[in-house]
């Protein structure tokens, strides 16, 4: 029943053409099943993202789709297990924190394919995506320190965990790419949700100084942005979802994670016959990290600036540049030369 | 270090402080009445979730910090009369609370505003973000006063500490009881304006990120008293200051354990306290 209402309140909320009644057959076209994270549909960030690449597949390959929301870790067995029950052509489980449970149903229900994102699931019917987030932050460091007044910039975490040790190495990588000698405070809040923190911590980044602060935080990184409203000449760069409008002008870009491109990739393979298996990463190259588009900062950070920053681009897209993902990497870090 | 760093330090100790300092003002209202107060996170949630909410509709933050006081004060008076008229055991009636608000303010982003996670920016009142800061430490002041030395303050701790004497002396305890509850609940729901309005301009689910809980513990290690319970939780708040201002500057000490070191402080403060204090005696106990 429990999981009855949650599916029905997903779909209510989606109002969307969303096929509620899965097919009990298999066989019968496409069908994407997906269990959001606890953020949910609405976070406008990484469950959003996935549900946009689920409405991307709906529309262009015509499959039916199918989602669950997670109101708390406990649900993501139940909601797994329901969508495996319902025999899906592909079941996704949006979060690293879904692993352990995911591993289990992918092993009960061999004939059944999954998909995890941001995790690693080391099962034969499982796609593991995970995302090069190194990648758009060593661009984000770039453009940091390109547009420093101060020569001090500063990073923002949500959780000192190595998932945001990738944002963080590679901001700082990047930064260095600029300018080798620039100072980069990285701090970490302690939550991704708790917002108040997020910009109380962002205050004192600032009052050390740092004027462009990158927070990859999640909500608690709204902080951030709140924080730098109120100061002159100082900056933010927004991770996940497009941020930039929280603050028109003051967000200099965000780095995105395209976790629809990754959705839709997936379920276009399974429907082409040449389902994914094993580990997939996307970064850069792949369009599963990217910039947003300077909507409202392009005159401010100047051609020159974007410019640069698009060689950085096309040098790590190539393979000149390696954007380290671990902050062992980053002590082995060595600015290129374009 | 120099001293303007000493000063941003002590601002962001009193910021940090001050919503934990208001929710521990109403727990310790409340528990000197009688009324174990566990809900003061969920009565946080609401004060914040409703003064984001009047603040967008109204286009007046004044509105929806008044809004968001009130909302709290009815929370508070809820918990109040489950406690009294219905007798539910208050801890269960405080857990119940905390469920209702939070995933009522989730269910009321969804309802309201068609997304989850967070409300649009909304007007807010961040010039009286110290105005507040100065009231709460004023508020300590009073009710410390309040409490320990008018008629009203002894009637309040007679209803704690034996509510049957109370009656006999012509006090009604339930009456107190109640008003203390919704009171506190008021007090908390400041503490939620203060973040949602004061600090921020926005309510997001998640944002009280457990200050009602150490609100709570402000209360305990504050002794049941006003200008204790407000020490703490300014503790507290210079604790996490340290905290912010520390992280990268040790090399050798990991962010977590920093993060940690507030809660690790509070478990010391609570051990050396432990024993030697007692809660109002008739705290938690149904009457009549």
């Amino acid at each position: 029943m429990r999981i009855l209402a949650r599916a029905l309140s997903a779909c209510a909320l989606a109002a969307l053409v969303v096929a509620c009644a899965p097919s009990t057959e298999r066989g019968r076209g496409l069908s994407l099943g997906m269990v959001t994270d606890i953020g949910g549909l609405g976070d406008k960030s990484f469950n959003d993202s996935a549900y946009r690449g689920l409405l991307f597949a709906h529309r262009t390959l015509g499959a039916r789709i199918s989602v669950l929301q997670s109101r708390s870790a406990a649900d993501y067995q139940p909601n797994l297990e329901a969508l495996a029950n319902e025999r899906f052509s592909v079941i996704y489980a949006i979060g690293f924190l879904m692993s352990k449970d995911l591993d289990q149903i992918a092993r009960d229900h061999p004939h059944t394919h999954f998909a995890i994102v941001d995790a690693v699931v080391d099962e034969p019917n499982v796609v593991s995506i995970t995302f090069r987030e190194q990648d758009g932050s060593f661009l984000a460091g770039a453009l940091a320190a390109m547009m420093s007044a101060t020569k001090h910039i500063a990073f923002l975490g949500g959780q000192d965990i190595p998932l945001l040790h990738k944002f963080e190495a590679g901001y700082i990588a990047g930064a260095r790419e600029i300018d080798p000698s620039i100072k980069v405070d990285a701090k970490y809040i302690g939550s991704f949700d708790d917002v108040a923190a997020g910009k109380e911590l962002a205050d004192v980044e600032l009052n050390d100084g740092a004027d462009i602060l990158y927070a990859a935080a999640g909500k608690a990184g709204m902080g951030a942005i709140e924080a730098v409203q109120t100061r002159p000449g100082a900056y933010a760069i927004g991770v996940d979802s497009n941020q930039d409008g929280l603050a028109p002008g003051k967000v200099l870009t965000s780095v995105v994670k395209r976790v629809n491109v990754a959705v839709f990739d997936v379920a276009k393979a399974y429907r082409d016959g040449k389902p994914m298996h094993g580990h997939v990463v996307f970064g850069l190259r792949e369009g599963g990290v990217s910039l947003t588009h300077f909507k409202y900062t392009r005159a401010k950070i100047g051609p020159a600036r974007l410019a640069r920053l698009a060689r950085i681009r096309a040098a790590i897209v190539d393979g000149r540049i390696v954007p380290p993902a671990t902050l062992r990497a980053l002590a082995a870090f060595q600015p290129v030369a374009l | 270090m120099t001293l303007s760093l000493v000063l941003s330090l002590l601002a962001l100790a009193l910021v940090r402080g001050t919503p934990i300092l208001l929710a521990a003002l109403g727990g310790v209202l409340s528990e000197r009445a009688g009324i174990v107060n566990i809900a003061l996170e969920g009565e946080m949630t609401a004060g914040a979730f409703a003064a984001a909410l009047l603040s967008y509709f109204t286009r007046d933050p004044w509105i929806g910090a008044i809004g968001g006081v009130a909302v709290g004060a009815a929370v508070g008076f809820a918990l109040g009369f489950a406690a009294t008229r219905w007798r539910v055991d208050q801890i269960v009636a405080g857990m119940g609370i905390n469920l209702i608000c939070t995933g009522g303010a989730a269910f009321g982003l969804i309802y309201v505003f068609n997304q989850a996670g967070v409300t649009p920016q909304v007007p807010a009142i961040n010039q009286a973000l110290w105005p507040m800061v100065v009231l709460g430490i004023a508020l300590a002041a009073a009710l410390q006063w309040a409490i320990a030395r008018t008629p009203i303050g002894l009637r309040l701790r007679a209803c704690g500490e034996n509510p049957h004497a109370a009656r006999a002396a012509g006090i009604d305890p339930l009456a107190v009881r109640l008003y203390a509850s919704a009171i506190a609940g008021g007090l908390a729901g400041l503490g939620g304006v203060f973040l949602a309005l004061g600090e921020l301009n926005l309510y997001s689910d998640g944002m009280i990120a457990g200050r009602g809980f150490i609100a709570l513990a402000a209360v305990i290690f504050g002794r049941w008293t006003p200008i204790g319970a407000a020490g703490v939780a300014l503790i507290f708040g210079l604790l996490e200051a340290l905290q912010f201002a520390l992280q990268g500057n040790i090399a050798w000490l990991p962010s977590d354990f920093l993060q940690a070191l507030p809660y690790i402080a509070a478990l010391l403060a609570l051990l050396g306290a432990s024993g030697r204090y007692r809660p109002p005696a008739a705290e938690g106990k149904p009457y009549p």
